[in-house]
């Protein structure tokens, strides 16, 4: 069980008490009924599946509650850093 | 209207005592959830101090996330509903209960579902975290004595898992 | 001849006689032996049957690495566990151990026979042999191989015993409580660190207590590291892995060395998180790969140490030593010390140290330099050996009674790998090492390579002017994996010892290679004719000994094994005798049968009951969420389908949920209490995570808008009131609401009290008829119940449960989320369109609702069906086809969602998605079930009161 840095209660914490939210940095569109089908399709379903460093959201569910971005190594599943969301990304 | 109605329970009234820790269902508490983007905010409807810091408690307020408070209270005191202002104050008085967990075995016990080092937690901290697979409030009001909140639905499990654990 | 009880020496008590059972027969040892050590002192030299050949086996060693003698041990019903190793057991009175894969006994073992053909068990003979044909593998070839190899039986009773359980943590873990773990404790016991020194025998020592010189340092440091408050001792407890960030998972063993079964936990299981951990798990010693090398008496020369020193047992009378490294000489002078004649001492290398040489010589052993056994006399004992001149290719035999093998150390690296901490090979010791670290650790001692036994001649196996195809020299015993098979993986092409692993099984029983693994290696880097780091090293995982599964379930079981949430009214139930369902992980009443009704009757009546006069349901599991804020409309605006801004307090609305993918995920009605709040309600199941959707987008989409989520699923308590009779019964009881039709209309919400206790009062419906929900805070659930109970008595009042809640809901039409819809289904599939607000430019999921495949025609769509022989109640999940007269396999068009008995109408009804189904309406459509194709017309799927009069009462 990793232990995983929370950006807003800045300290480490035991993984269940977190969820992984999938991909980071992918915003809604702001004007959603503009998109043509294939951005839509991008935004909805298109995911990077990176062998090495990785943008990913997770929340701190049982605990403060916040989403927050991480960056995390899917090879050796070593956190970077996490980040609040909202923050540029690293 | 008819007599005060009986409040039911998920656990029994009497305290479980073992071996260096006892655990009892505490007296009822009324609960808010106090909501806003700064502890200031909530101070200027609240009229109190509100803890900045995420696990600090102050006057019974905890502060368990960045926009998040526990208030808990056996006052009588009517709660401002913050209308019309950015905050957001609900009542969450019967969504828990609170166990009572005392003794020299006490950060012991809780340890034996909840992953936190309680050996590093602090008198008056609070935070959400979690018992085996169920989510629970802890307060450490003392060294020896902690508070638990759990979620009524759970209360019976999370009773017999601590009685359980205990008796070991 | 076999093994012996010293007259002194050892660490046992031999003033505490300890009487046990192995295969049924009594024998005496004492208190501090193991099962391995008393039966051994008893002269047991066969301790069980291989795994493949059946042939008999003893001791190879004295730790947890012993690969033979598994047994099993019953302490009662329940209580039986197989494969444990004789070497970790200890005795107690009245232990009951027994040998296990043989028939019908231990010395003659039919299956003995698969030996004597051993020539047609090559390495992947089971892949060859067993593959044709295909359907013979599950009804004949698996049972009849599983009867023939294996391991002990598998417990058929429910486990009795408790297990404990725990989270620790601590700033410095040492794993291994020898002379190197004990001195890393020693070393920082001064600090104000919380240390846990932990070690998988029942006393700390490790290899000290196998050497008397040592015990009075042993004892002063056991004694100081005791007496140290920060110290935390775990004895009989097993490191079986390392996980991330220094988290290990161990087992401690409580109870089975002890006589009596108890109420106490016999395991605990400890999740330890440390800050820096130690690594002080010693090495094994290696065996050689030889002819005969498993024949019971043949066992490593530092377990003859430890039986000697440590039991006061000899292995034999006359034991001989087959070494290539010089730890074996030291063995064997301490078993000359303790007064073991030795009858000679063999070594593949041309010389030796001088000093082993003058030592020998002193003790008057007789020497045999550049010497190897190639043969081993005696089938469940050895008696003599062949050895081998090297220099003129002359065999002799030598008469002894034991045969010692010191083949060199390999460290225990298991929990290191784990950690993914790198190797590097060190040829000198012919074995890999620890190199980078992973995680903040460090490895001592014998893990580390670090050792000062001497040195020692690599090799792969002991050469032998036999006919190579003709011997049996076992590389790994526990899967009866010979030198023969891995060289033959060779030929057929295997190059990755990954491959040959597989192929062979080499390392794959249950002590994963502790023995066999290096041996292996070196046989397959000899054929491959390949340096031993070029073809690798397979990857040591977790469990590194194997655990109970009632240690890793810990209080998982029982009552315990997962929460069951439930309901303040939930006892109530229970003591009316209701019949439970699981729904998430909340406990939920289904029916309420009376005497003599069984489910259909019970629905019935209680459907019966809502339709003429009033029921009464518990709702209280139905997800609540508070949305609080200014934005609270705009941004309930935006999560659902519909307008909610103009919503006014006290009125509430149907909420559709969709994924962004524009798929149906949740619905509830939903009320306004004020202008900035609002209290939803969600599905039963769909609580969390609708909850977890909102907060996402709020957080991460919308930050800007000021708006907070509350869950409120379990502040209160819902009571569900339906029928004609419904508000007769609440106007007594309620204070501060008018309940007229007028007054307090249908999709309305009311604040006020019920018998005292304050209450959110929703007028809706989930059956069609005039319906209340009573929002009471949840501690009062089981009284305001109960006040209605006694109020609704003129009316007889009906309880009624989830089937017969589902039932009337069907009969209106109301789809359940995750029943009628499955994750694929649009508002526009589902016959929800009215629910969608057309003009609204955005909401989650509406831009999905006009992607090329939503919008194509021949999506499944929710249509009703009605039998056309009204008593057949279809089957959920059935498969619908258009024509049943098609040929096998048909075209599957749709299948049944809902389906029930519907009293009020006297005929079943049913719900289905079916493609294209919207335009089939008085369509014929046909369900194939076992035995008959039913026919059955589309309908709309509102069945009952379509006009809906029956509400606005």
């Amino acid at each position: 069980m990793i232990l995983i840095h929370c950006p807003y209660c800045d300290e480490k914490r035991p993984e269940i008490e977190f969820a992984n939210a999938g991909q980071a940095h992918i915003a809604r569109p702001l004007d959603p009924s503009g998109q043509s089908d294939a951005e839509w399709e991008a935004y909805l379903f298109i995911r990077a599946n990176p062998r090495g460093r990785h943008h990913e959201r997770w929340r701190h569910i049982h605990g403060c509650g916040r989403f927050f971005n991480a960056v995390r190594d899917t090879v050796t599943d070593k956190f970077e850093t996490t980040y609040k969301a909202g923050e540029p990304r690293r | 209207m008819s007599e005060a109605l009986f409040r039911n329970e998920p656990v029994p009234s009497t305290p479980y005592v073992a071996d260096g820790v006892s655990i009892s269902l505490a007296a009822p508490l009324k609960r808010y959830s106090l909501r806003a983007r700064t502890a200031e905010a909530l101070e200027t409807v609240l009229n109190v101090k509100v803890p900045q810091k995420i696990g600090a408690t102050e006057g019974g307020i905890a502060c368990l996330g960045p926009d998040e408070w526990l208030l808990r209270t056996a006052a009588e005191t009517a709660m401002p509903t913050g209308a019309g202002l950015p905050v957001a104050i609900t009542d969450i008085g019967e969504r828990s209960i609170c166990l009572i967990v005392e003794g020299p075995r006490a950060a012991e016990l809780l340890m034996t579902g909840c992953p936190l080092d309680l050996d590093n937690f602090a008198v008056g901290r609070a935070t959400r975290t979690i018992y085996e697979t169920v989510e629970i409030i802890i307060i450490r009001e003392g060294e020896d004595r902690f508070h638990v909140e759990v979620w009524r639905s759970f209360a019976a499990w999370l009773w017999t898992a601590f009685t359980a654990a205990a008796s070991h | 001849m076999s093994g012996f009880r010293l007259e002194t020496g050892g660490r046992i008590d031999r003033s505490q006689p300890v009487t046990f059972s192995f295969d049924g027969k009594t024998y005496t040892g004492f208190a501090g032996d193991s099962l391995a050590s008393a039966l051994l002192a008893n002269g047991v030299m066969l301790f069980g049957r291989s795994f493949k050949y059946h042939r008999p086996r003893g001791l190879v060693a004295a730790g947890s690495e012993e690969p033979n003698a598994l047994i099993s041990v019953n302490r009662g019903p329940g209580r039986f566990t197989p494969n444990l190793r004789a070497t970790g057991v200890e005795i107690h009175d009245g232990l009951k151990a027994f040998s296990q894969n043989r028939w019908p006994s231990l010395a003659m073992d039919f299956g003995a026979i698969n030996d004597r053909l051993g020539m047609f068990f090559p390495a992947g003979f089971y892949n060859k042999t067993f593959m044709w044909p295909r359907s013979f593998w599950d009804k004949v070839y698996e049972p009849a191989i599983r009867k023939m190899a294996g391991l002990g039986d598998a417990p058929t009773a429910e486990d009795p015993d408790v297990y404990a359980s725990t989270y620790a943590h601590c700033d410095l873990l040492i794993i291994g409580a020898g002379p190197a773990g004990i001195d890393a404790a020693l070393g920082a016991m001064d600090t104000n660190k919380r240390i846990v020194l932990m070690d998988e025998q029942d006393e700390l020592g490790g290899g000290a207590l196998a050497d008397p010189a040592l015990w009075p340092w042993l004892e002063r440091s056991v004694k100081a590291l005791t007496d140290a408050a920060n110290v935390t001792i775990l004895t009989r407890t097993t490191a079986f892995g390392y996980y991330h960030d220094n988290f290990i998972g161990a087992v401690q063993r409580l109870t089975d060395h002890r006589p009596e079964n108890e109420d106490t936990p016999r395991e605990k299981l400890w999740r330890i998180r440390a800050g820096e951990v130690v690594l002080a798990q010693g090495a094994i010693e290696r065996p050689l790969v030889f002819d005969g090398n498993d024949t019971p008496g043949v066992m490593l020369s530092s377990a003859a140490k430890v039986y000697a020193n440590r039991y006061g047992v000899a292995v034999g009378k006359t034991p001989a030593l087959m070494a290539s490294h010089d730890s074996g000489w030291h063995d064997v002078f301490a078993l000359a010390k303790a007064g073991v004649g030795i009858s000679a001492i063999i070594d593949v290398r041309e010389s030796v140290d001088s000093a082993l040489m003058l030592e020998a010589e002193r003790l008057g052993i007789p020497v045999y330099l550049n010497h190897g056994v190639v043969g081993v006399n005696g089938r469940h004992n050895v008696s003599a050996v062949d050895i081998c001149d090297y220099g003129n290719q002359r065999v002799h035999r030598v008469n002894t009674d034991a045969l010692l093998m010191a083949g060199g150390w390999t460290p225990s690296v298991h929990l290191w790998s784990h950690s993914k901490g790198s190797l590097k090979w060190r040829d000198e010791l012919g074995a890999y090492v620890p190199d980078l670290p992973n995680e903040n650790v460090v490895c001592v001692g014998g893990c580390s390579g670090d050792w000062d036994f001497g040195t020692g001649a690599v090799i792969d196996m002991l050469p032998t002017p036999k006919d190579q195809s003709r011997i049996k020299a076992f590389v790994d015993f526990q899967n009866d994996v010979t030198a023969k098979d891995i060289k033959l993986a060779v030929r057929e092409g295997f190059r990755s010892i990954e491959h040959i692993k597989r192929y062979t099984t080499n390392g794959m029983a249950t002590d994963q290679g502790k023995t066999s693994n290096l041996n292996g290696l070196q046989i397959a880097s000899s054929a491959l004719d390949k340096p031993v780091p070029d073809i690798g090293l397979t990857s040591f995982r977790p469990p590194y000994t194997p655990q109970t599964f009632g240690a890793l379930a810990g209080h998982a079981k029982g009552a315990l094994f997962q929460p069951t949430r439930t309901t303040n009214i939930d006892s109530w139930a229970q003591a009316h005798g209701a019949v439970f369902e699981l729904v998430a992980q909340w406990r939920r009443a289904r029916y309420f049968p009376k005497a003599g009704e069984n489910m259909h009757a019970a629905v019935n009546r209680e459907c019966v009951a809502v339709r003429s006069s009033v029921g009464i349901f518990d709702a209280s599991t139905l997800g609540k969420i508070e949305v609080v804020g200014p934005d609270a409309a705009e941004f309930l605006n935006r999560m659902y389908t519909n307008p909610w801004k103009a919503l006014e307090p006290g009125r509430c609305r149907y909420g559709l949920l969709l994924k962004e993918d524009g798929f149906i995920t949740d619905d509830g009605v939903s009320a306004r209490l004020a202008p900035d709040r609002f209290h939803l309600t969600t599905t039963t199941g769909g609580a969390a995570r609708v909850l977890n959707m909102m907060e996402d987008y709020l957080q991460t989409e919308w930050p800007d808008l000021d708006v907070w989520l509350t869950s409120t699923t379990e502040q209160y308590a819902v009571i569900a009131l339906q029928g004609p009779n419904a508000r007769k019964v609440l106007e007594p009881l309620v204070e501060g609401i008018d309940l007229s039709a007028e007054a307090f209309p249908h999709m309305a919400i009311r604040e006020g009290t019920i018998c005292g206790i304050e209450t959110r009062l929703f007028r809706v419906s989930f059956t069609g008829e005039l319906g209340f929900e009573i929002n009471v805070p949840t501690a009062y659930g089981r009284a305001v119940w109960e006040q209605l109970m006694a109020q609704g008595a003129q009316y007889d009042i009906t309880p009624y449960g989830t089937e017969a809640m589902h039932v009337l809901r069907a009969e209106k039409g109301f789809i359940i989320v995750g029943q009628d819809t499955d994750g694929t289904v649009t508002p526009f599939d589902a016959g929800l369109d009215w629910a969608v607000g057309k003009k609204k430019p955005d909401f989650v999921g509406k831009r999905s609702m006009a992607r090329p495949d939503i919008v194509a025609p021949g999506r499944k769509q929710l249509i009703g069906l009605l039998t056309d022989d009204p008593n057949v109640v279809l089957e959920e999940g059935a498969q619908i086809v258009a024509d049943p007269k098609q040929p096998i396999p048909m075209t599957m068009i749709g299948h049944v969602t809902s389906s029930y008995w519907s009293e009020a109408l006297g005929r079943s009804i049913a719900m289905a998605l079916v493609a294209g189904g919207h335009d089939m309406t008085g369509g014929t459509l046909h369900i194939p079930m076992p035995g008959k194709t039913h026919s059955a017309k589309v309908s709309g799927v509102v069945f009952y009161d379509p006009e809906g009069a029956r509400l606005h009462v």
